[in-house]
């Protein structure tokens, strides 16, 4: 059983089910990463284990006590990083650092000492006496995860946390955060719509969609064994490329794996398909190769090859090529449901 | 092809600057109603009220013979218009306290969640569009010293065994003079209050209640300290309307009894405007000036330094 | 009076056939009108008391206008407004051209024209003004008539005839001293009635009239003929230490935040036996039918110690000619129409108004010399068998004699502006009320209340307005 426990738990508001039957088990000192677009109720599903939803029906059990309605978000255990940080605009950082800890009643020396080494934990330490608006994002944040950590919780919550930071401030952070639970190990619950830290962070990712966990399992479960066709195509850029193989299935392939032909070895037990390229994009790294296979008819979206720098075939639009995608590779689904099959015969 | 045909004719005669597009310009004329307002409603009369203080006018008449501080000097030793001073401070004080603490507790009951706010919140701000001299005409019948409804039903209920002479005791007469600027004041008070704690964002909030503090903790050291920059707007604009207020003094006990309870507003009206005597009306009136300026100042830095905080 | 002289007499004879009115009014001002260049008259005046005769009287004005071919406008306003009003337009510089007040305007007296000619030809035309109505009009140390009225209204006691009767004195109080003996028994057989004596000591006009006719009941006064400050007396102090005993006793401190309709209804509601009031009340009473109407009687003022016994009018109409009028002369001319139709007037109020001209209420065709007293004896008719349904017919007899014993509120000096400013603030019921509830003792309360009226006078006498 694990730390903290979700049964069949729903949520309902005025007719939409943001939540709709999730079971989710998490380890002590796992890091559970919530991945999901905006809507799939990967959000209400965290607040709901925060106790600042009430759930409508299903149950939630933290550390073995059942977290019946009644119990308030103080006495859950729980901390929450929240996405704007809601670090206290009249508080200078000390006193937003030290406010759970005033909140929990602990004496004045134990809450200078235990601020004061959290901060010096994140390196804030000589910005305590500062307010809010005299922080940048990243300090902000830093305190907001210093008033987290400071209560030392059983779980931690954690809701889009990084999406205020630049693309720069996001990379380094990640690493820190990363290197955090690994220092703390505590359990974390992250919420993200950000496929790459979900990947970079998880221990195992659930993907959500419409209120329901639709994958769990370790990011390269979910990226490489995709459940269906949204998990294939929600992870990924660009996402998985799916063609229609027969009436009752989708091929599926990642434009990584969709290579020129001459890139493999002769040997290699490959897919091979004429690709008709349409147009290319190059991104220094790689080169995003558009067009349809042969056969296809010319309204189907684009199927899209990912092709590293280190080949450095010349590719023109116009042209068709000879491309191929290692069988191993492949992936089927269902075209009715969705979901994942073993392959085009099932 | 014809959208783009039209884009391009479009670039090739590009509109001129208009009036919109002036952001200096159209700030400026619209500014100035505003500022013409100001200057022919509030700035006229305040020039003229300062030279009155310092004429001996009469009656209406705006020729003005210099006569120094002599005005100055004929109220100051004035025993009424001394008990006018404690009068205007203590009704001022004691209102804004109370206005304040109904509007904050009433705000949080409404900012808890009721069904059908808005219309609360409507009903709320009623008192405060009715005309004051109709809600003064109710107040005075029932506070009236000898049909009062207040007493009547008190008598009913068994809790008062004499008479209260509202209008007819000093202490009495304060009290309901406050009772009416606090019934007026404070539905005004409560939707500033309001706003200012639905401006909290959720997550601050949220943020409080997860980092474990109980309802109290929440409301003094969260919600209060972040409403204090909009609530002392509200109290700034309570202040200068009850301190400058006419209406609620006159038509409830019009300075009596024994003109215990004038207040500067009433007796610059009684001694400039009743008795004639437009010189002594003037200085009493202005006497609230630098008053009302500090109190001014005093609550705006108060506001901006919370607000450098936030 | 006015020496009466001979062409005043022929020009009255001829008036005689000429239908007295419309004829009296050309001969005085047809130059006048046809000087004029607006043709329109503006004229702001109170709600009257008894609302039937606004309605009288506004469209009495504009017939008027009509067959001048002016633009009447008459505009009402609460008798409280009056004052703050006209000195806005005052201040303004332009408003109406003729305005009314409830008392003497003087403090206005730089604004306004003399209407001494007005009153001059109203004499000529009526015979002499009541003296108290010229005390009230005319500046006596700047020899200017700053107002002109026509008509003032007398200040009755009113008393509730079966309460007195109940304790023996069913003809009500003739001294003051007879409110607090008879007083204290009503508030023994009848508790019903809240406040057995009705006397406000608020800052009303009501108030104002009452506590002055205790003053000068009492030997004291504000100032002496000659508009010397006399406040400071043991006459005042005694009358004030009376009027403490009485509130004491007899009243109770409701009176101290009455305005000037609440005699009249804790009078109507039976919460009082006895109040100083017109008989506004009393119409008002009649009119709803109310059954203390029939129970509603008068006395006239009451006797103090002295043995004097004089109240002040109730209100004294007051019109003023601003300077800035457009049409003064148009003014002036409705002025003397109105004086031409006073009986019409007096029968519009339901007799709250009496003629300041006596001689205004005199048959026409009555020769001049006995105009007044003719007059005279139309009113006092009047009073003495109501036709507005008293019953008894004589209930307001005593009315008949109000000359005898009503004066101007700066008695026994005229009204000026000193007096004005002193009454319009409330000066004299305060100095009762403050010794009434124990504030200051009543030598205090003199003391503190001469203090704030020398201050006055000083002021009006600097600006040149107040003898003495």
């Amino acid at each position: 059983m694990g730390y903290v426990e979700i049964r069949d738990l729903h949520k309902t508001f005025a007719e939409v089910h943001a939540v709709d039957g999730v079971d989710l088990s998490i380890e002590e000192g796992e890091f559970l990463v919530l991945l999901g677009p905006s809507g799939c109720g990967k959000t209400t599903l965290m607040r709901m284990i925060a106790g600042l939803e009430t759930p409508t029906s299903g149950e939630i059990v933290i550390g073995g006590e059942p977290m019946d309605e009644d119990i308030p978000p103080r006495s859950r255990d729980i901390a929450m990083v929240f996405q704007s940080y809601a670090l206290y605009p009249h508080k200078t950082a000390f006193s937003n650092i030290a406010f759970p800890l005033e909140a929990a009643h602990k004496t004045r020396s134990e809450i200078i000492e235990r601020v004061q080494a959290t901060a010096a934990m994140f390196g804030i330490a000589h910005l305590l006496q500062r307010y809010p608006r005299q922080l940048s994002g990243g300090e902000r944040q830093r305190v907001a995860l210093a008033r987290a950590v400071v209560r030392n919780p059983g779980v931690f919550l954690f809701d889009e946390p990084l999406s205020n930071l630049d693309a720069r401030q996001r990379t380094t952070a990640r690493v820190e955060l990363k290197q955090l639970q690994r220092k703390l190990g505590t359990t974390i619950i992250y919420v993200t719509h950000d496929q790459v830290e979900a990947m970079g962070l998880g221990d195992r990712v659930a993907v959500m969609n419409h209120g329901r966990v639709l994958q769990i399992g370790t990011p390269r479960d979910v990226y490489d064994d995709p459940a269906d066709t949204f998990v294939a195509t929600f992870l990924g850029s660009p996402p998985m490329n799916l063609v229609e193989l027969n009436e009752a299935t989708w091929l599926g392939f990642r434009p990584e794996r969709f290579l020129p032909r001459a890139s493999f070895v002769a040997a290699a037990d490959v897919a091979a398909f004429r690709f008709l390229v349409r147009h290319v994009e190059y991104l220094g790294s790689d080169r995003l190769v558009y067009g349809r296979l042969d056969g296809e008819s010319a309204d189907e979206k684009d199927v899209i090859a990912t092709v590293p720098v280190t080949v450095d075939q010349p590719i023109a639009a116009g042209e068709t090529y000879d491309f191929a995608v290692d069988r191993r590779a492949l992936r089927y689904f269902d075209r009715r449901s969705g979901s994942s099959s073993s392959d085009g015969t099932g | 092809m014809a959208l783009a045909e039209q884009l391009r004719q479009a670039r090739l005669r590009p509109a001129r600057r208009t009036l919109a597009d002036r952001g200096d310009l159209l700030g400026r004329i619209m500014l100035a109603p505003a500022l013409a307002y100001v200057l022919l409603l509030a700035g006229v009369p305040f020039v003229l009220a300062i030279m009155l203080s310092f004429s001996s006018a009469t009656a209406g008449g705006l020729e003005f013979h210099w006569v120094g501080l002599h005005n100055f000097a004929e109220i100051l030793p004035d025993p009424l218009f001394h008990r006018a001073i404690i009068n205007t401070i203590l009704i001022t004080v004691v209102s804004q306290i109370a206005v304040m603490v109904l509007a904050t507790v009433t705000a949080l009951v409404l900012d808890a969640g009721i069904r059908g706010m808005r219309v609360f919140r409507f009903l709320l701000l009623l008192p405060w569009a009715v005309p004051v001299s109709l809600a003064a005409l109710a107040w005075v019948w029932m506070f009236d010293s000898t049909f009062s409804v207040i007493n009547w039903t008190l008598r009913a209920l068994g809790l008062l065994h004499g008479w209260l002479y509202w209008f007819g005791d000093t202490t009495l007469a304060l009290t309901a003079i406050i009772v009416v600027d606090v019934w007026r004041m404070f539905p005004f008070a409560t939707v500033i209050v309001l706003a200012g704690l639905t401006s909290i964002p959720q997550d601050i909030r949220e943020a409080a209640l997860v980092d474990g503090a109980g309802f109290w903790r929440r409301v003094f050291q969260i919600e209060f300290p972040l409403i204090v920059p909009i609530a002392s707007v509200a109290v700034l604009f309570g202040i200068a309307f009850t301190a400058t207020d006419l209406t609620t003094v006159y038509l409830l006990t019009n300075g009596g009894p024994y003109n215990s309870t004038q207040v500067l507003s009433t007796l610059a009206f009684q001694r400039g405007i009743l008795g004639g005597d437009l010189g002594q009306g003037a200085a009493i009136a202005l006497f609230l000036l630098p008053v009302l300026a500090l109190a001014t100042i005093i609550l705006l830095r108060f506001a901006r330094r919370t607000e450098i905080g936030s | 009076m006015q020496g009466i002289e001979s062409v005043h007499l022929t020009r009255s004879t001829f008036l005689k056939g000429a239908g007295a009115a419309g004829a009296a009014a050309t001969t005085f001002s047809v130059p006048a009108i046809v000087r004029a260049q607006a043709k329109s008259l503006r004229i702001i005046t109170w709600s009257h008391f008894v609302p039937a005769y606004d309605a009288w009287f506004d469209p009495f004005a504009k017939a008027w206008g009509r067959s001048k071919g002016i633009d009447v406008v008459v505009d009402h306003i609460s008798y409280a407004d009056l004052v703050p009003r006209a000195t806005s337009e005052v201040a303004a510089g332009q408003g109406h051209d003729l305005a009314f007040f409830l008392s003497p305007p003087a403090a206005f007296e730089p604004h306004v024209l003399d209407l001494s000619d007005l009153a001059k030809e109203t004499e000529r035309r009526y015979g002499p003004m009541v003296p108290l109505v010229r005390s009230s009009t005319y500046n006596s140390f700047t020899k200017k008539a700053y107002g002109f009225s026509a008509e003032w209204t007398i200040d009755p006691g009113d008393y509730l005839k079966d309460a007195w009767t109940k304790v023996g004195k069913p003809g009500g109080p003739v001294t003051w001293e007879d409110l607090l003996t008879y007083g204290l028994q009503i508030k023994k057989s009848d508790p019903s009635i809240q406040i057995p004596i009705g006397i406000g000591m608020s800052q009303d006009i009501d108030s104002n009239m009452a506590m002055r006719a205790l003053l000068w009941s009492y030997g004291g006064a504000v100032q002496d003929a000659q508009e010397r400050v006399t406040l400071d007396s043991d006459e005042t102090v005694k009358a004030v230490e009376f009027g403490a005993t009485l509130f004491q006793q007899v009243i109770n401190p409701a009176v101290l935040s009455w305005n000037a309709a609440s005699n009249n209804q804790a009078f109507n509601a039976r919460q009082t036996s006895y109040i100083l009031n017109s008989i506004s009340a009393y119409r008002t009473a009649q009119d709803k039918k109310l059954p203390v109407a029939e129970n509603t009687f008068f006395v006239p003022a009451l006797k103090g110690p002295t043995g004097i016994g004089i109240a002040s009018e109730h209100v004294m109409g007051i019109w003023v000619v601003w300077k800035f009028a457009k049409n003064p002369d148009a003014a002036k001319e409705f002025l003397l129409h109105l004086c031409d139709n006073y009986r019409e007037a007096c029968m519009a109020s339901k007799l709250y108004n009496t003629p300041s001209f006596m001689g205004t209420c005199a048959a026409p065709g009555t020769p001049l010399a006995q105009k007044a007293a003719a007059g005279q004896r139309w009113v006092a008719a009047q009073f003495q068998r109501d036709p507005f349904g008293s019953a008894p017919a004589d209930k307001l007899a005593v009315l008949a004699t109000a000359e005898k014993w009503s004066t101007n509120i700066g008695h026994p000096g005229p009204a000026n502006p000193a007096i004005g400013e002193i009454f319009d603030t409330f000066v004299i019921p305060d100095m009762f009320a403050k010794a009434a509830t124990k504030q200051l003792t009543p030598k205090e309360s003199v003391k503190q209340s001469t203090a704030r009226v020398n201050a006055i006078f000083a002021k009006w006498r600097k600006a040149g307005l107040v003898g003495g």
